[in-house]
């Protein structure tokens, strides 16, 4: 019996559905995340837009293949379709090219994640000795900002630009995620712990912080509105919440 | 081996015959039902208050730094037992003994961009603010109150009974913020109908949107005193709706 073309058979048609849904998720993946995603107003933003670019496309092929399958599988072997499904082979066993193939792709895979994900981690978490210091509090259901030296405490985060930023976050009560998805930060704030995490605003703009934990009946109002402004405005911010032109010069200044 | 000639032997159906349509109109009408009672369900507990909604009312116009703005008053009261009664009416329906409530209700109308006139009268006892920072009046015309007359533009963080805090959200007006402390009322006797404090406050409303209110002293029970009263709708806590 003469053999089909292989775009002919169910695997050579499945190439072809997972060669399309793959180039769909990579075109998706590369110009999505910038459309869906708010605007970023800080590096670690950015840097979170592009992991969220390169995981996508990363996993595009993967997720594509199980569509791929599942697609043609519905379509073609559905009850009442012309087509017959093939019965089940023999298991794959002994074959070295395609082990080793499916090893190395899987792996590589695996390991990209991971390191590009504890590169990130570390590069948020990694202390700086320029970095203004905010206290981040959260409790039901709000979130109060507090700039250490100055004795200012505001409901409303503003940052200077170029700046970076040591949030320390803690709660008054149960645990909240302290969560800016402009500003690229997420990070429990528990009761009795003070945890740390760092942002550089690179860009001016509004932003919206939230938390991330449900925490009570008003969670979902317990929002706080941001602001990156100038080093200047930033100052003169600080003195019209009370702080001393000194405290708020020296709060605002960057140290070269 | 699976056998895949077996499946030939099952009865065909036909798309169009009755069994199937029956029962997608069975599958559908049973969804739109289902959907229909969620939905009624979810919108009367989600934002049913206990005693209707407190519509300001309108007292003419005023001047706020220049401009002229409609003028209009509201008022509430705030309760050391939910389950009790003012001349006859019940402070919270089914209101849990020994818990305080705001009443006679927790929604408020009142018009946008209005100056809002707000008298309280505080009944119930207090203690120290988990955050001394909602012990200063923050977001009303002049960044002050008055107690029993008396202006001010903050309280002492360890006697304050209750805070009237409104925050505005995404897609209301995203820095409207109001916080006020209610000084608590001294002594042993405290009731629903006992000794208070007046405390009036001026604010001038946001953008057209529902805006969440609730209090910052934690005056409920367990972790940080934020549950029980504090932890349960329409207690400690409501919606203004600005129109």
């Amino acid at each position: 019996m003469e053999a089909k073309p292989f775009f002919s058979r169910p695997g050579g048609k499945i190439f072809v559905i997972w060669l399309l849904m793959t180039i769909i998720g990579v075109v998706i993946g590369l110009y999505a995340p910038k459309h869906l995603m708010p605007q970023m107003v800080s590096i670690e933003g950015h840097r979170a837009v592009l992991t969220v670019v390169v995981f996508t496309v990363l996993a595009a092929p993967v997720a594509a293949l199980v569509w791929a399958v599942g697609t043609y599988s519905l379509l073609a072997w559905r009850r009442g379709a012309p087509e017959t499904p093939p019965e089940d082979g023999p298991p794959i066993r002994g074959n070295g090219p395609l082990t080793i193939v499916w090893l190395i792709v899987t792996s590589f895979l695996c390991i990209v994640l991971l390191v590009w994900g504890l590169a990130e981690l570390s590069a948020d978490t990694a202390p700086h000795s320029n970095a203004l210091q905010v206290d981040v509090t959260g409790q039901q259901w709000l979130w109060t900002f507090g700039y250490p030296g100055t004795g200012v405490q505001s409901r409303t985060l503003v940052l200077p630009v170029n700046r970076p930023v040591q949030f320390n976050v803690t709660s008054e009560d149960v645990t909240h995620g302290f969560w800016s998805l402009s500003l690229g930060v997420q990070i429990d704030a528990n009761p009795d712990v003070v945890t740390t995490l760092l942002a550089t605003p690179n860009k001016l703009g509004s932003f919206v912080v939230r938390c991330s934990q449900i925490c009570g009946i008003y969670h979902a109002f317990m929002y706080a509105p941001g602001k990156v402004v100038t080093t200047t405005q930033f100052a003169q911010w600080l003195q019209s919440q009370g702080a001393s032109a000194a405290k708020a010069d020296l709060a605002a200044r960057v140290t070269p | 081996m699976v056998d895949v000639t077996a499946r030939t032997d099952e009865p065909e159906l036909d798309p169009g015959s009755p069994p199937k349509l029956v029962g997608f109109i069975i599958t559908a009408v049973v969804a739109v039902a289902v959907a229909v009672v969620l939905a009624v369900l979810f919108w009367l507990q989600g934002y049913s208050s206990p005693s209707g909604t407190e519509v300001a009312r309108s007292v003419g116009t005023a001047t706020v730094n220049g401009v002229t703005l409609p003028h209009v008053t509201l008022s509430f009261q705030t309760y050391p037992d939910a389950s009790g009664s003012v001349n006859g009416v019940a402070i919270h329906p089914g209101g849990n003994p020994s818990w305080p409530a705001y009443g006679m209700t927790n929604e408020f109308q009142v018009p946008a961009h209005a100056l809002v006139t707000v008298t309280v009268k505080q009944y119930d006892s207090g203690g120290t603010l988990n955050n001394p920072w909602f012990a200063t009046v923050r977001g009303t015309v002049g960044g002050v109150a008055t107690v029993n007359g008396k202006s001010v533009q903050s309280i002492d963080p360890n006697d304050v009974a209750h805070t009237f805090t409104v925050r505005g959200t995404p897609g209301t007006d995203p820095g409207f913020f109001l916080n006020v402390p209610l000084l608590a009322v001294g002594g042993n006797n405290q009731s629903d109908n006992g000794p208070y404090n007046t405390i009036v406050f001026s604010f001038v409303s946001g953008s057209k949107g529902i805006y969440a209110w609730n209090c910052e002293y934690p005056c409920g029970t367990m972790v940080a005193g934020f549950g029980g009263t504090m932890g349960a709708y329409g207690y400690m806590s409501g919606f203004i709706h600005v129109v």
